[in-house]
């Protein structure tokens, strides 16, 4: 977030593309890191310090939990403190946070189907990193970092992640693809739609009597089981630092979340260059007005399947990290709810802000997973009849969705152009109703008529004035 | 051939039951462009409300209110089924209508996915009521309705309709033609199309835009009470998760017929009933809803006017 003050002037020289032009520049930007903080600092010192000792204190949090504030919480004192595992889980959605924020922050697509992608990474790393694949005849043993002699296939997590980031790409651009001339509400079902089918094929593939001849191809199946059904697919290999000897497995203490916080500083990384790219600017174009940004010849069918296929790879890299972790993956985890909750969380911290929805997610993440359970403990044992909260965590965060898009549609830490656009709704009620231009001090619609005009080249009205916005137009997002 | 023609017929029971909430989706869409994401769930909530006021009190676990088993006497049962259906279609009708003013009149002119992530947020409130009132096990009642064959009276034996599936089209048949006609022919109706047409110039006309918009948000909140009461009677089943499912296929059944269309609503719920009794009964009822969300897809995709069109056409 410090760096967030000087962000406008800090658009690199002009430099060739690929992948060593990309490198020159991410060498660029850290080294001007130092520079910027400096520069924020002077700027505002009380919130630059504030951030700073906030991310201090979270970098520090894992390893401090684990060597004493969870033998203090456990022994001593109950507190509601997270673990490793809601620590680990607070990464990978702040992955899918930043991820869908690109889709329906930056590009303004809804996408309530964003589960999908998340359950396609996770498959992939379930079949690319277990023995299961050996069921159908395919060993590759000698690719696994962790010595040789298992059946299956057994990739190492460094791999499963771009190979992930493909597929799950891929996957985002066959949704885009047909749903390019979609807008708004439509939109987002049809994407509701397709995060609903894709856990129901994984769920339902238990079972699978096929056979195809093709030429040189010969599959034949008979009550194949491909995905493991409702139990899923176990055991799934833990990400693992060959030299070091390091898993980060479930039960691997603060490791696996430090894993995430790496995964999700690049996540950020990537996505705070997309949205300062050529085609970061290309997304806001035509959130804003598709048609004017077609005119101006942005390529609107390529930027929205670049914003459906580089937003899902975040969930790919998510689903990944979390069926490598938990060691296992099951189609019921994969539902509805997720999408909401990661909407939720990006609603919360500020919809198009990179640093809001990361926010969002930990915040989100720490109410359900640590704080919740722990209200609705400390409930059952000083009053056992009252209900638990933590089984109702979906009617608080409907509450929740409900009085952001009322009072707060901008979120907690938004975008600054986001909030502009959205004051739209915060019009006094007369305007709102009526369409007509109010004055903003009283309230009192304004004569038209009598109204004091600048002559030309005088205008107090700079170039950020919008015209009043007239109620039934505009309405996509 | 037997088989086929029994499973038409359960497709054709459900599929008047989707029509009811069909409706509710199809008239808030056409009048404010809002897909009521919780309509689904006031559907729920006026099948939980029939259950509790008609489950008996000891073993069914309701409230024993209207206690309806297979030994009460028919008019009695009738009286019973009556009072049921005309408390929780008010109870719905009003749900329904305080939802609208309280969550989506305040975003009328917000950008168009805020009210839809608001109606989001106002299913999973809905569905969470649900758990809070029945908990988290499906609640079951007694089927009340005979189970002879009413066919095997002309001589047919292959397949059957039963007395069940006959209450299902009494109480829907006439709630569709009513609903038809109101629009059609009432003020009130007129005002709800000339609304759907173009708000603003129904206001400059003389119409209470307000009010027209509540009243159409009753009305779809009294069919899917209605519907909440025939389902509990026809499949003996309610869950608080109930109304996701039967929301998204009602929610397809209106974009199937066409969006704003009350008469493709109808057809659409029909053919919607269909896929699903044939996918049930000839695929796996494992698929069904992928193949009901996979429809939903292509007509959104492909036809998004749906079958019978919808009246704007700049709307997808």
């Amino acid at each position: 977030m410090s760096d967030q003050a000087e962000s406008v002037d800090t658009s690199p020289p002009p430099i060739g593309t690929g992948l060593g032009a990309w490198l020159d520049h991410i060498s660029q930007t850290v080294a001007g890191l130092p520079g910027r903080y400096r520069a924020a600092f002077r700027k505002k010192p009380r919130q630059t310090i504030l951030v700073t000792v906030i991310v201090l204190l979270g970098l520090v949090y894992p390893l401090l939990d684990q060597y004493f504030l969870a033998s203090f919480s456990r022994n001593v004192f109950p507190l509601p403190l997270p673990d490793d595992t809601v620590m680990t889980f607070m990464m990978i959605f702040g992955i899918m946070a930043v991820g869908l924020n690109i889709v329906a922050g930056f590009a303004g697509l809804l996408d309530l189907g964003y589960v999908a992608f998340y359950a396609i990474g996770a498959y992939v790393a379930a079949f690319l990193a277990s023995p299961w694949l050996s069921a159908f005849g395919i060993n590759l043993e000698f690719l696994s970092l962790q010595g040789a002699g298992q059946p299956g296939v057994h990739l190492p997590f460094w791999i499963i992640v771009p190979i992930a980031v493909v597929v799950v790409a891929t996957f985002g651009a066959l949704l885009g693809a047909p749903t390019l001339r979609l807008r708004g509400d439509y939109l987002a079902i049809v994407t509701l739609g397709f995060g609903e089918i894709v856990p129901l094929v994984f769920k339902n593939l238990s079972n699978v009597t096929w056979s195809l001849v093709l030429g040189p191809i010969n599959i034949h199946l008979v009550g194949a089981n491909l995905t493991g059904g409702v139990q899923g697919i176990n055991p799934v290999d833990a990400p693992f630092l060959p030299i070091l000897n390091i898993p980060f497995d479930a039960g691997a203490g603060f490791l696996p979340v430090y894993l995430g916080i790496v995964l999700l500083l690049i996540a950020i990384l990537f996505a705070r260059n997309l949205q300062y790219s050529r085609i970061g600017r290309a997304w806001i174009a035509i959130r804003e007005d598709e048609v004017a940004a077609e005119m101006m010849g942005v390529n609107t069918v390529r930027t929205k399947l670049l914003a459906f296929a580089l937003g899902a790879s975040f969930a790919g890299v998510g689903g990944a990290l979390q069926a490598s972790y938990l060691g296992a993956t099951t189609s019921d985890f994969f539902d509805f709810n997720i999408s909401i909750l990661v909407l939720i969380m990006i609603i919360l911290g500020g919809i198009g802000n990179i640093w809001g929805v990361v926010v969002g997610a930990i915040t989100l993440q720490y109410v359900d997973k640590t704080f919740l359970p722990y209200l609705g403990q400390r409930i059952q044992e000083n009053a056992p009849g009252l209900p638990n909260p933590a089984e109702f965590n979906f009617l608080i965060f409907g509450i929740i969705l409900l009085f952001m898009m009322r009072f707060r549609p901008q979120g907690f830490i938004p975008s600054r152009q986001r909030e502009a656009e959205l004051s739209v709704i915060g019009l006094s009620a007369a305007e709102a109703e009526m369409g007509i231009p109010t004055d903003e001090e009283t309230g009192a619609p304004l004569d038209l008529d009598n109204i004091e005009v600048a002559p030309p080249g005088q205008s107090e009205v700079g170039p950020d004035a919008r015209a009043p916005e007239v109620p039934g137009e505009g309405r996509d997002l | 051939m037997d088989q086929l023609i029994q499973t038409v017929i359960i497709g054709l029971a459900e599929g008047l039951i989707f029509a009811l909430v069909a409706l509710g989706y199809t008239m808030v869409y056409g009048i404010i462009e809002l897909i009521n994401f919780a309509h689904g769930d006031v559907f729920m909530i006026g099948s939980l409300i029939a259950f509790f006021l008609l489950a008996p009190n000891q073993a069914g676990g309701g409230l024993g209110i209207f206690p309806l088993t297979a030994q009460t006497p028919v008019p009695l049962m009738i009286g019973e089924i009556v009072a049921t259906l005309a408390i929780t279609i008010a109870l719905t009708a009003v749900l329904n209508m305080a939802i609208e003013r309280l969550a989506y009149r305040p975003l009328r002119h917000a950008p168009k996915v805020a009210p839809l992530i608001t109606a989001i947020g106002m299913s999973f409130v809905l569905q969470n009521v649900g758990l809070v009132f029945a908990g988290a096990n499906q609640r079951t009642t007694e089927n009340i309705f005979p189970k002879d064959n009413l066919l095997a009276g002309f001589g047919i034996t292959g397949f059957e309709i039963t007395v069940s599936q006959v209450f299902v089209a009494v109480v829907t048949v006439p709630l569709l033609v009513g609903l038809t006609w109101f629009v059609a022919k009432t003020r009130q109706g007129k005002a709800m199309r000339a609304t759907a047409q173009d708000p603003d110039a129904a206001g400059l006309m003389g119409v209470d835009i307000n009010r027209t918009i509540s009243i159409t948000f009753l009305i779809g909140g009294a069919l899917a009470g209605a519907a909440g009461v025939v389902q509990i009677l026809y499949n003996n089943v309610t869950l608080y998760s109930l109304g996701f499912r039967f929301g998204l296929n009602s929610f397809t059944a209106a974009v199937l017929g066409g969006i704003g269309n009350l008469r493709g609503a109808v057809l659409g719920a029909l053919l919607l009933g269909q896929v699903n009794a044939l996918s049930d009964r000839y695929i796996a009822p494992a698929w069904t809803n992928a193949i009901v969300f996979g429809v939903l897809i292509g007509i959104m995709v492909f036809r998004p006017t749906g079958l019978l069109g919808q009246q704007l056409a700049d709307r997808a």
